[in-house]
């Protein structure tokens, strides 16, 4: 048995991949993790994450599979769970066994593996959307827009096209607090991802005037719009989950 | 003295209250229907799928910003909050106050477009004339690219209401009450005549579009998100076989994109509305809903659901259940042979479930745990499927029995959670048999005195 060592990263685990068919491997006797914790009998092979092999291995899945299983494939490893990588892996060696076309790498279900990925995959999709919808951005006393979100996964950089695609002309920036990440747009230019290390202790922020005045007339819109006779507060949690509250404008507490 | 110049300088807070508390029994807020990327320079996309922003304390979505833009009306229809004859304050938006609010929110990603509706302001025309100009300020002059959704006022000039065909992603004209007769009671001004002329217009329209659009690329988009209506259920005395079958025939005469219904909520307290001691009546709009879908999507036909005989929705079961108990020659349905058209009427396998099942059956022969992940709802499923031949459990294919095991589950979260239930009351629910045994019982007892 061979396991490969990983870093937590698409680099790291592309990479892998690459290795375990140029190496040929048995894909049913082989292991990517992406901790070190040790298995029995296995032969241990650490990972150098390598730039090039990575580009080889996302162009092909891409072009393979299509855009829509490629990018069900990123969000996948974009994840917090531990077995991702053996996940994606698995799932790759059985589209590619099975000759399966563009659009249809997840039709076999019935694979523990395929499932696995798909349903990762589909955890972190159901983020991405929850957070197109909750994003909320202040505007600060500079122009720029401000978010900040506390995501389980690692979704800020599938948030951005949307966004950019969105507020083209605008500098706005999105803060995970769970990384220390900042996605930053600048007006009329291509975002970028920027770290800036994890003990970054929230910035006092300086919003502008006129937000104070939009916050507070949203908060009174989304009092107004709910029907008191309709009232369910159990139907606006399933559809809201309480995590994603604390950042958002109408239900922060701006006393 | 003092005149009405008060009016104008109300402030925006004031203004905004007041007309989203008017537009809030409007039902539709989607954002959905039209794929629209942004072109770099103005602000705005559209997303096919539409995008709820938040939730308001009663769980519906606040998609767009949904406001009238007046609530002044002359109409007098008896359901409506905003009647004239009604006394409540009144207030109206200048169009730069609707394009900013609207921009400004969308900036923040607080809302995905604007929802304009109003009171009829001196007549049909006149509004649908200040609608139009508000769309096209927004559109040209603060140039907004998101989703725009407004309201046909029926009556209207057709030329005006074209020209704001051009400008938004959605028009909508209210059917208001299921049938010609109750809108002749509720609502004296307006009539279904008038309701229909704008909605078939709107219609041709959208047809015309199409074909200009195949022929030049670049033709301005007609309503490109589609068409929808909204009626008021449980205002009158229709019957649901009534309201579906209207809602079907607009599905298929009117291609509208969607049909809302709207539980009626007694905000008038008109004397001819009934009064509604319960509530709202959510379950009967919630059946309308899953009925709505089965025949947008399930390939049922209004008949099949119901009939002059049954002309109400089962309570316990919903539509699809409660067709499928009433059909079970049709049943058990081989999960790994059974063509698209058949799975889908099973209860408890949706669209997603059925096209995923057809998938994954090419690479492997099913069972129930593979079912499982796939997605399909077993609880409600496994009276009607087999895998490979086989049933999940031995159960028999029976009315009465199907019907009370699936009833059995939903009965037991109603009506076990708060310690009622419909089950024969037995000796031992008494409660006194549940108080602890007291040291003056034990000694009662041996002494037997009890």
């Amino acid at each position: 048995m061979t396991v490969y060592r990983c870093e937590d990263s698409l680099e790291s685990i592309f990479t892998a991949i690459y290795l375990a068919y140029e190496e040929k491997r048995d894909h049913m006797d082989t292991y990517i993790s992406l901790t070190d914790e040790p298995i029995l009998f296995a032969e241990d092979v650490y990972v150098k994450p390598d730039q090039e092999k990575m580009n080889k291995v996302m162009r092909s899945l891409y072009r393979i599979f299509g855009e829509q299983d490629y990018m069900s494939l990123c969000m996948a490893l974009a994840s917090e769970d531990e077995g991702k990588a053996q996940a994606v892996y698995r799932t790759v060696v059985d589209g590619l066994f099975a000759g399966r076309r563009a659009g249809h790498l997840f039709d076999n279900l019935a694979n523990d593996h395929v499932h696995r990925a798909f349903a990762i995959a589909r955890v972190v999709g159901r983020e991405i959307g929850h957070l197109r919808e909750f994003v909320r951005f202040q505007e600060l006393d500079n122009g720029v827009l401000y978010a900040r979100i506390d995501p389980k996964n690692n979704v800020t950089a599938f948030l951005m096209p949307h966004f950019s695609d969105r507020l083209p002309q605008e500098n706005f920036m999105i803060r995970d607090g769970q990384r220390g990440l900042f996605a930053i747009h600048p007006a009329g230019k291509q975002w970028y991802l920027f770290y800036a290390g994890e003990q970054e202790t929230e910035p006092a922020l300086r919003i502008s005037e006129e937000e104070q005045e939009y916050q507070e007339l949203f908060r009174y819109f989304c009092h107004k719009i709910a029907i008191e006779e309709r009232r369910n507060l159990k139907l606006q949690q399933n559809m809201l989950p309480l995590r994603f509250r604390k950042n958002m404008t109408e239900f922060r507490d701006n006393k | 003295m003092e005149f009405l110049t008060g009016r104008q300088e109300m402030p925006l807070m004031e203004k905004l209250g007041i007309l989203a508390n008017s537009a809030k029994y409007d039902v539709a807020c989607t954002s959905s229907g039209v794929d629209r990327k942004g072109n770099g320079v103005d602000m705005g996309n559209c997303v096919a799928a539409g995008i709820c922003h938040s939730f308001s304390s009663d769980g519906r979505c606040i998609s767009l910003l949904k406001i009238l833009l007046t609530n002044e009306c002359i109409y007098d229809c008896k359901y409506c909050l905003n009647r004239c004859s009604n006394d409540v304050p009144r207030a109206t938006f200048t169009p730069d106050e609707i394009c900013r609010l609207t921009v400004e929110f969308y900036r923040r990603n607080y809302i995905e477009g604007l929802f304009l509706s109003s009171g009829i302001l001196n007549n049909p025309t006149f509004t649908m004339e200040l609608i139009f100009r508000t769309i096209w300020l927004l559109r040209n002059q603060y140039r907004f690219n998101g989703y725009v959704h407004v309201k046909a006022i029926p009556g209207a000039d057709p030329e005006v209401i074209r020209r704001t065909g051009f400008l938004v992603d959605r028009m909508s004209v209210n059917l208001e009450l299921p049938t010609a007769e109750g809108l002749r009671t509720l609502a004296p001004n307006k009539h279904r005549k008038s309701i229909l002329t704008p909605m078939r217009q709107i219609q041709n329209g959208i047809t015309e579009n199409r074909n200009e659009l195949v022929l030049y690329r670049n033709a301005p988009t007609f309503v490109g998100g589609g068409q929808a209506t909204q009626m008021i259920i449980g205002a009158t005395p229709e019957n649901d076989y009534q309201i579906l079958n209207v809602a079907e025939s607009l599905y298929q005469k009117f291609d509208l994109k969607r049909v809302f219904y709207s539980a009626f909520v007694n905000v008038t307290g008109d004397k001819q509305l009934p009064a509604l001691p319960g509530g709202p009546p959510l379950l009967r709009e919630h059946r309308l809903y899953q009925a709505d879908w089965l025949l947008r999507f399930y390939g049922f036909k209004a008949e099949e659901l119901l009939d002059e005989k049954r002309p109400f929705f089962n309570v316990m079961l919903d539509p699809k259940e409660d067709w499928a108990v009433r059909h079970l020659e049709q049943f058990p349905v081989e999960i790994n042979k059974a063509p698209m058209e058949r799975l889908l009427r099973i209860p408890g396998v949706g669209v997603k479930s059925a096209r995923r099942i057809v998938a994954a059956r090419r690479s492997a022969n099913l069972t129930f745990a593979d079912l499982k992940k796939i997605g399909v709802v077993l609880k409600r499923a496994l009276y009607f499927i087999t895998c490979s031949g086989r049933m999940m459990y031995p159960v028999k294919l029976e009315e009465d029995y199907i019907v009370r095991n699936l009833t059995e589950e939903q009965e037991r979260i109603r009506f076990g959670s708060d310690g009622m239930s419909y089950r024969q009351m037995s000796l031992f629910d008494v409660g006194s048999f549940e108080q602890p045994v007291t040291a003056a019982d034990r000694i009662q007892a041996a002494v037997g005195q009890l």
